[in-house]
């Protein structure tokens, strides 16, 4: 921490958060607002002259209100910036009357009741998400009686009791009596690995932090009897296992089975705990002076801010999620964007430190070039096309197209940002933007090549590069044998699928076609694929008005690693082929002779306007 | 309480219900018997 | 197709067609040779050559060969999945002057000779249909540039925990300027709050 003050490279906002970011990779634009502290930083030397004069007394949150604090104060002893800052809600004011006795002591002149919060512009070329975790409210499980029973805490209550810089000195004492407890009972699993309160993921760090918490008591208090209610021990990392053992050995006594009910003596205030011990099977009781509950790890409650500024995306549970799970696991899915630590999953300090490690060199390969190649891929409008509807720019993951409707600016493409995705150019009504190196007219010279011998042999199959289309080349790599009539087309992602695409392999002939992507979770263009899902249900309502079959029309989402689904999937609809009839294909040929791309309608009015113009003129 | 919808695997003819919220996120779908993603929500006048 | 070794104008497609036996994993299950030569047959293919392993040194230098002997301003490699093998088929005809976009691969291993072992037949009629789909492609290929923006030497640490300060520290020894942003008035996040940590029960700040 020490390292951070002091370093000439790092310039360190803190009490500050980021506001605004724009840009792109290698150039961002970033607006920070240091809120005022009323403490100029740079000029206080912690001499705690105006901490001792303060009247007011609040609960103090880092010692998690075991302690008091002052409305000037600093968060920890070992604050860095080692500076004091004021608690405006609690402070009294600089009113003579009120108050105002810092001001009098500080010798240095460094407290301000005026500041004002500033705004700060930075340039940076890369940013790290280091974000953190929250932790778990276990008031929910009344069962475990947290709120109830005083001698109830959590583990980050037990961290600041047992600390030599806590609230009792170091000294292990339970809240109701000040003694240090004989008994003690830890609870695993508190808002972890639950289908109906807290959490269904398991947080990671819960199991070796109260092995943790063992092996510090029985150092501190040899003697002291303790107990851990659990349902798996994770010990699996380095060196855990031996801890979990030196635990054992200073008799720990771990029991299996999460207790149904914590109950208190009114007189003792000892905890009477009611657990199946499943390797038994029996219902014991235990009386406890003392009980931690071992709480789980949360996402950032204000996780959506950050999200929303960089365009990153959340998995189910809340976690940020990385670009890929095992190849770009710190990798943001935004260009130059990395996370690091508890922000995209629990984890404990060694690998916190592992994950910045790495993504403050995956960084470094951008911050070290003069000069970064952007992605050839993009998309690209024709401005003459556009009418600035904003519907691309609605449809853009990355936000990355610059289009101004109220003053009839056509889009532009911010390409250093753009991934790649092409769903603006699929979702664009008039056919204006299109992909480079996955244009319309490529697109269509394979469905034309596609179908134009026996269309009813073949199943068309649109195929994302990252997700299904892997997934077929999992399926070969495996050997797994399906029939030879689907013919694949590979886009960068399915949300480039435009129904122009769909429609006209239907008008040429083609008895299915199937629309395929990576599953939700993995779409390597944050959400584009939602823009798919929700293309093909309106293709459904389409093509059922039309008295099309639907279900000639399939979407899948099959992963690289889903092989198997992709041999399935081919399988299926190689028999839903055989089962479309020449009668029908017909019909649907005929219900879209009349099929014009988008961008046909939209030259076709732009030559009429013009013609009507020049009449005008003439 | 979600409010459900009926859908239709578009694969195998299955029919089922599932929670839908029509103002909230988009979420992938399978069909329950066959595992495909071809899955489309009835409108009341296309249940018959 | 295409007048051999007569380049007409520069806008003239000239297309190369390479198919890849890649030993025995496409040539084992399907006719390697009557798909070059049903390649020979398609428009604006100027050439189409049969080799052993194309990715190897030997098949590289055949594709170089002809692109300057065809003149060829589109290649069509028919082997493996693009995933592991078209930057290798990029360079190649970048190589030889050819921007690395008017590259097309067909990937008749992985999507047609593995999954279709046991119908010779049926698999090399959908290989050649693949071919003409990536011919077809091919032709409306377009050169691109991967254009190159300028860098900003410094980073944004978002979080003064444990992970935002390793981060810091890593990028500002290694030079360049970091700005940590945190929330708190302090850094230390959680990490701050603990005791000890485990394994090694030392100190946690």
């Amino acid at each position: 921490m020490m390292d951070v003050g002091r370093h000439p490279n790092i310039k360190l906002l803190t009490y500050s958060e980021v506001e605004e970011v724009s840009g792109y990779v290698g150039n961002f634009n970033v607006k920070v607002r240091k809120k005022a502290r009323y403490v100029d930083e740079n000029e206080c030397n912690a001499c705690a002259e105006c901490f001792k004069v303060c009247p007011v007394a609040v609960p103090d949150e880092f010692q998690q209100g075991f302690s008091s604090r002052k409305a000037i104060y600093m968060q920890l002893p070992q604050a860095v910036p080692s500076s004091y800052i004021i608690d405006m809600e609690a402070c009294l004011g600089n009113n003579p009357i009120a108050c105002g006795k810092c001001l009098e002591v500080c010798d240095k002149k460094c407290i301000d009741y005026d500041m004002q919060d500033e705004m700060i512009d930075l340039k940076v070329g890369a940013i790290i998400v280091a974000t953190g975790m929250d932790v778990y409210d276990p008031t929910e499980l009344d069962e475990y009686g947290y709120r109830s029973f005083e001698n109830v805490i959590t583990s980050m209550e037990f961290e600041r009791l047992i600390c030599a810089g806590g609230p009792a000195q170091g000294h292990f004492i339970r809240p109701t009596d000040e003694k240090t407890p004989k008994t003690i009972g830890f609870i695993q699993c508190v808002g972890s690995r639950s289908e109906k309160r807290g959490n269904r993921y398991c947080s990671n760090i819960c199991c070796m932090n109260t092995i943790k918490d063992t092996v510090l008591l029985n150092d501190h208090y040899p003697g002291i009897e303790m107990k851990v209610f659990y349902m798996d021990i994770r010990a699996f990392g380095k060196a855990f296992e031996d801890l979990f053992r030196r635990s054992k050995e200073a008799g720990v006594k771990y029991i299996r089975g999460l207790p149904g009910e914590v109950r208190e003596d009114p007189k003792t205030r000892d905890l009477i705990v009611t657990v199946e011990n499943t390797t038994t099977g029996e219902v014991e009781q235990h009386e406890l002076d003392m009980l931690v509950l071992s709480i789980g790890v949360l996402p950032r409650q204000d996780g959506s801010g950050i999200q929303k500024l960089l365009t990153l995306s959340r998995t189910a549970d809340g976690f940020f999620m990385e670009s890929h799970p095992k190849l770009k696991p710190v990798d943001a899915p935004t260009k130059g964007v990395f996370l690091a630590g508890c922000a995209e999953f629990p984890k404990d300090v060694k690998d916190s430190v592992t994950q910045a490690s790495a993504a403050a060199a995956r960084a470094e390969i951008i911050l070290n070039a003069d000069k970064i190649k952007v992605e050839a891929i993009t998309s690209m409008v024709d401005k003459e096309m556009c009418t600035a509807c904003e519907i691309c720019y609605r449809a853009c993951p990355y936000k990355c197209i610059e289009v101004d409707r109220e003053n009839k600016i056509p889009a532009q493409i911010i390409e250093a940002a753009c991934a790649g995705c092409g769903t603006c150019g699929a979702e664009c009504p008039f056919g204006a933007v299109t992909m480079r190196h996955f244009t319309d007219d490529q697109i269509i010279a394979q469905i034309e090549a596609i179908l134009d011998e026996d269309p009813m042999e073949k199943t068309v199959v649109f195929a994302c590069n990252w997700c299904s289309y892997q997934g077929a080349d999992f399926a070969g790599i495996s050997r797994l044998q399906y029939p030879p009539n689907q013919r694949i087309i590979r886009t960068m992602c399915s949300g480039r699928v435009d129904e122009d695409f769909v429609l006209y392999a239907f008008k040429l002939g083609a008895p299915i076609v199937l629309v395929s992507g990576c599953h939700f979770a993995d779409c390597h263009y944050i959400d584009a694929n939602r823009w798919t899902q929700k293309r093909v249900e309106k293709l459904w309502d389409k093509l059922e008005k039309m008295g099309v079959r639907p279900e000639r029309l399939q979407l899948e989402w099959i992963s690289a690693a889903e092989g198997q689904k992709f041999a399935k999937v081919m399988r299926e609809l190689e028999e839903m082929r055989k089962k479309v009839t020449k009668e029908e294909v017909e019909f649907t040929k005929n219900a879209l002779k009349d099929l014009k791309f988008k961008r046909e309608k939209r030259k076709a009015k732009l030559q009429a306007d013009k013609a009507k113009a020049e009449k005008v003129a003439v | 309480m979600a409010e459900e919808a009926t859908f239709k695997c578009l694969r195998c003819g299955h029919e089922f219900k599932m929670p839908f919220d029509p103002k909230g996120p988009l979420v992938e779908r399978a069909c329950p018997k066959c595992q495909s993603n071809s899955v489309r929500r009835m409108k009341e006048e296309q249940k018959k | 197709m295409a007048d051999k070794k007569n380049p007409g104008k520069e806008d003239d497609l000239r297309i190369g067609v390479f198919v890849c036996e890649c030993g025995l994993n496409i040539a084992g299950s399907l006719d390697c040779e009557e798909v070059r030569k049903y390649a020979e047959t398609l428009p604006d293919v100027a050439v189409s050559v049969l080799n052993k392993y194309t990715c190897a040194d030997p098949g590289q230098n055949e594709i170089k060969r002809y692109v300057k002997e065809y003149d060829l301003n589109r290649v069509v490699v028919s082997s493996c999945t693009p995933l592991m093998h078209e930057p290798t088929f990029r360079a190649c005809v970048a190589d030889v002057g050819l921007n690395p976009y008017l590259f097309e691969m067909v990937n008749l291993r992985e999507h047609c000779s593995w999954v279709h072992l046991h119908d010779r037949k049926a698999a090399t009629d959908k290989a050649k249909d693949m071919v003409k789909i990536g011919v077809a492609r091919a032709r409306h290929l377009e050169p691109q540039i991967e254009k190159t923006v300028p860098v900003t030497k410094a980073a944004l640490v978002i979080g003064g925990g444990v992970a935002g300060i390793q981060a810091s520290l890593d990028l500002a020894d290694s030079g360049i300027q970091v700005y940590l942003v945190e929330k708190d008035p302090s850094i230390g996040g959680i990490m701050a709050a603990l005791d000890k940590t485990y394994p090694t029960m030392d100190c946690s700040i």
